[in-house]
């Protein structure tokens, strides 16, 4: 009996002691973490910048991009760190620092994650600085930083969906780039009479994707009198469903995963002729194919292939947020405008810049690689042409539940249209696992 | 905070020692948690304060205040008593990644055991001259970080890349590892290849401690190879065999990097394939309702099971050794 | 060894163990040409062997696989024979710089200093992580001590809780003590294993004669110095075994480290290759694969200049296990 009353007290003092290290923090921090970045040393402003670009070789290396504004700024000094994880860990580690008072001012959020980000309570209302900036970048990308009408930083880079196709072998079997839903089954059935295919059905990007495309015809997430209201199967969404099931029903498309190996060998063996991409996949493309088709590889925008008069949709891209704890939020704006503007040094990272600022320009080995194309000009056309889309908070778990359905699919134990039945029960779940309002 | 009424009591009781002791035993006191001591301090912060705070926080779920549609920014902690428990035992999620990873230990673990008990044997049966080249190639594995040996195998597991499913599809068969019934079997296999070496070391290790003059009466009495290795060699790496099979218990049912990285390849592998990566993803806000507190909620359920198993495991293994 | 012939105890044992030692060492060596009575026939010996080498195969052609591919680029991964490297050999040395510049590439160029770190961080959490493993399992071996019991319960018990998920509060622990962002972060977690405290009681129960320790108190050797000078090299070979465990798990581990550090130059190499593994935009496994083979370099060194030693240690386990 002693001892167990003992282990109970010992356990409670435990229990004190961990709640006061966990829960309250400390506001005396005096980490040589981020946290410096709060603090200003004789009048120098120090902004902390966390991102998980490439940062790869032969890049402009992010740490080059600000040591040039360091130069140039002495009263406001930034220092950028890369997070070497997965954007799921990058936002949980956020949340922490946020909570701790240690979190950098400047850190990178997909567009699909800035709402759950603002619900999770970790961003700043710069609304204010970002009003200045407006015009340095293309409108669509720039809403997409906000949430219920207030700014919280400013976009990188954008993922509009385009088509990329492989012309000599389109050439070959006599086709084109469809421009309908009928026209694309029919192109795809006589390509993969021939062992080609034009088409790509990708499981675990489905979230992504195909909610990109089925957006392109109209949002899912509406909010009507502060409540959501959410359809995901929308007439767009019942066409997506319509054209990839019957591709699959006829297997003219192929199923492999995108970010597996097999991916990148339907490429490199000639079978992938053409597929949706989003625009940032166009170096990745390079590398995964090697010599197989380069320069005969074109980019187009999408056909009418889901009765929307072939609008776009977007895949992907990310802004930068300023976070809740920064305490130089105009400094840190300023840099990010300067930062977000450096065009021609983000395309180095592979990034399609959301700025407008400058026309950024193909570079050479991509122009190589697309026959000759001006392939930014391309994406800047469908950036024009996108649909708005909204993302909810907590979209992750609804691209998660939406891949592992779509996977189904391939092997004929699910049908296309489940994914968004799946995405309509999970995006509701989730909002009110938030507790926030849903209108059914 | 209602747990902290109790810390001021606690030195006190800690303190209140029976007076009648003798002063060796105090004295062993003394020395015993001496040496206790650092390994303790570092245990208390390292373990107990972050098993205390997730059992806190699996009482808790981080909701956004004010509801609406955004929540107006704000996040509290919002006490749910066992809300979260009744989620984790009543997700058929969950209970389906349990059954996963129990059917993964039934298939892994005592096949792993046996195969490295075989290699073991084989490896003391003096039919095997270089038996460093064996142990070391064996072992090899085992320096591999888990996701590495994981990104490999699925390579060779592919169907358009790898040499095996190439070589095999040249004479005739056909075999794809993400099929849905062998993709748990393909699990399996990294697991194995993994650490069947380092329960083999242990093993021959075992055997290797066997006095040799034992053989050697065995063999006076005509016993054969076969029966030497039944009778003498089996029942001396018994107790190392079971523990090996507890350890690797444990550790399957926290199995979560090889279903991780084969999820790449085949997205047919959920984000709840096993109770760690459930776990793992509710935490990361992937999973529905997410959160630390949910997330705390799996692990300490997961845990309870796995405590559960290991000791109805120890249970039979000492009736076994009883009879 | 009486009690009465305790004179000079450590000197002896000191002695009596390096005999045992070299014992074990000749046994060892010949316990295989030692009963030639018992010689298997032919075919079972054929078939053995082929059994061996068979998986002998099995356990290394993954790894041969993996150094073929550490050569190639993103498409001759894909397009080319996956036994074979993709160019001749003539090129190799080529195709070898190519990769080794891209991984330099990816890394920032601190790929070695992340070895480095790596090197760093197992070294001390596994020096550090097995004396205290040691002593609290020779503690629990060897005295009685108030809740020595509830100890090992609940030690035994936290072996079953995944340490994966105690990473945010351990997160949160570190940052109150101003640690998070500086080497102690990722060294004090890494140093305690419930396993190895396990391994360190075991070996002490099994192998430290409690003779020898009554023998060394009537001596008036102090308790300190009996564990420092007696019992660790007693224990030794079985501390090999725990110190080898910690460095494995250390150098494996990646989220922790993914939490507790943001500077790149405290980065351990593991982090390094998950950072290329986990960006969406990934594709240059040839140079992943070069970077895991060279980062695990040091580890295998590591287990073949220490063979010896962790070979007695797991012995000095698995006996009584």
């Amino acid at each position: 009996m002693v001892n167990k009353k003992r282990l109970m007290a010992g356990f409670s003092a435990l229990a004190a002691l961990s709640m006061g290290l966990a829960g309250c923090g400390s506001d005396t921090s005096t980490n040589t973490n981020a946290s410096d970045g709060g603090s200003s040393d004789g009048g120098v402003v120090n902004i902390t910048y966390m991102h998980r670009l490439p940062d790869n070789d032969g890049m402009v290396l992010v740490n080059d991009i600000v040591a040039k504004w360091n130069k140039e700024h002495p009263e406001i000094q930034v220092k950028a760190t890369k997070f070497d994880g997965k954007a799921s860990e990058m936002i949980k580690k956020l949340e922490t620092d946020v909570k701790n008072d240690n979190a950098p001012d400047l850190a990178q959020v997909g567009y699909a994650e800035l709402p759950e980000v603002f619900t999770k309570d970790m961003l700043q209302d710069v609304t204010e600085y970002a009003e200045q900036y407006k015009d340095h970048f293309a409108s669509g990308p720039y809403s997409l930083m906000q949430v219920g009408g207030k700014y919280f930083g400013l976009p990188q880079d954008t993922g509009p969906l385009v088509y990329f196709y492989n012309k000599a072998e389109f050439d070959k079997l006599g086709i084109s780039v469809p421009t309908t839903a009928d026209e694309m089954i029919a192109s795809a059935k006589k390509a993969a009479a021939a062992g080609k295919y034009i088409m790509s059905y990708q499981p675990d990007e489905a979230g992504n994707m195909i909610s990109g495309l089925a957006g392109a015809s109209g949002g899912w997430y509406k909010v009507e009198d502060d409540a959501w209201v959410v359809n995901t199967e929308t007439d767009g969404s019942k066409a997506v469903a319509d054209l990839y099931q019957q591709l699959l029903d006829a297997k003219a498309a192929t199923t492999n995963a995108r970010w597996d190996a097999s991916f990148d060998a339907s490429l490199q063996d000639g079978s992938l002729i053409g597929t949706v991409a989003a625009a940032w996949e166009a170096p990745l493309f390079m590398g995964s194919a090697g010599e197989t088709g380069a320069g005969d590889w074109q980019v187009a925008q999408l056909g009418d292939w889901f009765g929307n008069a072939g609008k776009t949709g977007p895949d992907g891209g990310s802004g930068v947020a300023v976070l809740k704890t920064s305490k130089h939020p105009k400094e840190a704006m300023e840099f990010l405008d300067w930062f977000n503007t450096q065009i021609s040094d983000l395309v180095s990272q592979g990034l399609v810049p959301a700025a407008t600022t400058a026309d950024a320009e193909t570079p050479e080995d991509w122009a190589k690689f697309f026959g000759g194309q001006d392939i930014m000009a391309e994406f800047k056309t469908a950036n024009n042409n996108m649909g708005d889309f909204t993302y909810m908070p907590g979209f992750s778990a609804v691209a998660a539940a939406m891949n592992t359905t779509a996977a189904k699919a391939v092997d004929g134990s699910g049908k296309v249209e489940d994914i968004f039945s799946v995405a309509q029960t999970t995006s509701i779940d989730t909002l009110k696992n938030l507790n926030l309002s849903v209108k059914e | 905070m209602s747990a902290t009424t109790h810390t001021t009591k606690a030195p006190g009781a800690g303190a209140a020692a029976k007076p009648k002791r003798s002063d060796a035993a105090k004295r062993e006191n003394r020395t015993g948690w001496a040496f206790m001591a650092p390994f303790a301090i570092l245990f208390a912060l390292v373990f107990i304060l972050p098993i205390v705070w997730a059992i806190y926080s699996s009482f808790f779920r981080q909701v956004a205040e004010g509801g609406g549609a955004y929540g107006g920014g704000k996040l509290v902690n919002k006490f749910v008593g066992l809300q979260n428990f009744q989620f984790v035992v009543t997700s058929s999620a969950f209970w389906s990644g349990i059954g996963r990873v129990l059917l993964y230990t039934l298939i892994q673990v005592p096949f792993m055991i046996i195969a490295a008990l075989a290699l073991a044997m084989l490896l003391d049966s003096f039919i095997v001259k270089r038996v460093t080249v064996f142990r070391l190639g064996y072992f090899l594995p085992y320096a591999i970080p888990g996701v590495v040996a994981s990104i490999i195998w699925v390579f060779l597991y592919n169907g358009q890349i790898s040499p095996i499913v190439k070589g095999l599809a040249a004479i005739g068969i056909n075999v794809d590892f993400f099929a849905k019934n062998i993709v748990i079997g393909s699990m399996a296999n990294i697991t194995t290849w993994t650490f069947t070496g380092y329960n083999m070391l242990i093993f021959l290790a075992a055997l290797q401690a066997i006095p040799h003059d034992l053989y050697e009466a065995a063999r006076i009495d005509g016993a054969n190879g076969f029966q030497i290795a039944m009778r003498i060699k089996l029942p001396n790496v018994r107790a190392a065999a079971l523990l090996a099979m507890l350890l690797s218990i444990v550790g399957t049912i926290q199995l979560f990097n090889e279903p991780e990285i084969m999820s790449v390849s085949d997205p047919s592998i959920s984000k709840s394939f096993t109770p760690m990566m459930m776990a793992l993803y509710t935490s990361r806000g992937t999973l529905t309702p997410s959160g630390d507190g949910p997330a705390s909620a799996v692990a300490i359920v997961m845990a309870l099971i796995a405590g559960i198993l290991a000791a109805l495991y120890a249970l039979a293994e000492r009736k076994v050794n009883q009879e | 060894m009486s009690l009465a012939e305790t004179r000079n105890m450590s000197k002896e044992e000191r002695a009596a163990l390096r005999a045992r030692k070299k014992a074990d060492r000749i046994r060892d060596l010949h316990a295989n040409d030692l009963p030639r009575s018992m010689q298997p026939s032919a075919l079972v010996k054929t078939v053995t062997i082929i059994v061996l080498v068979l998986t002998l195969i099995y356990f290394l052609f993954p790894i041969y696989w993996a150094i073929i591919a550490s050569t190639k680029t993103p498409a001759q991964m894909t397009g080319s024979n996956g036994l074979w490297f993709a160019v001749g050999i003539a090129d190799l040395p080529n195709a070898i710089a190519t990769n080794y510049g891209k991984l330099l590439g990816w890394t920032r160029g601190n790929f070695w200093r992340w070895v480095l770190n790596s090197l760093i961080y197992s070294g001390v959490s596994a020096a550090v992580g097995t004396l205290v493993a040691v002593m609290a399992g020779y503690a629990t071996a060897k005295f009685n001590f108030r809740g020595k019991n509830l100890a090992i319960g609940v030690i035994m018990g936290c072996m079953l809780m995944p340490a994966a998920l105690l990473t945010i509060p351990q997160y949160s622990i570190f940052h109150a003590m101003h640690l998070t962002d500086t080497m102690l972060a990722v060294i004090i977690p890494c140093c305690v294993s419930p396993f190895g405290f396990f391994l360190g009681r075991v070996y002490a129960q099994t192998s430290v004669p409690n003779e020898l320790l009554e023998a060394a108190r009537i001596d008036g050797a102090s308790e300190a110095r009996i564990f420092f000078t007696i019992v660790l090299r007693i224990l030794a070979p079985a501390m090999v075994t725990i110190f080898l465990f910690l460095f494995v798990a250390t150098w494996n581990n990646f989220l922790l480290p993914l939490m507790m550090i943001s500077a790149d130059t405290l980065k351990p190499v593991t982090l390094g290759l998950y950072g290329m593994v986990s960006l969406a935009t990934f594709n240059d496994r040839g140079a992943l694969m070069m970077g895991a083979l060279l980062g695990v370099l040091p580890v295998i060194i590591l287990f073949l200049a220490l063979q010896r030693y962790w070979q007695a240690g797991l012995a000095a386990g698995a006996v009584k296990g």
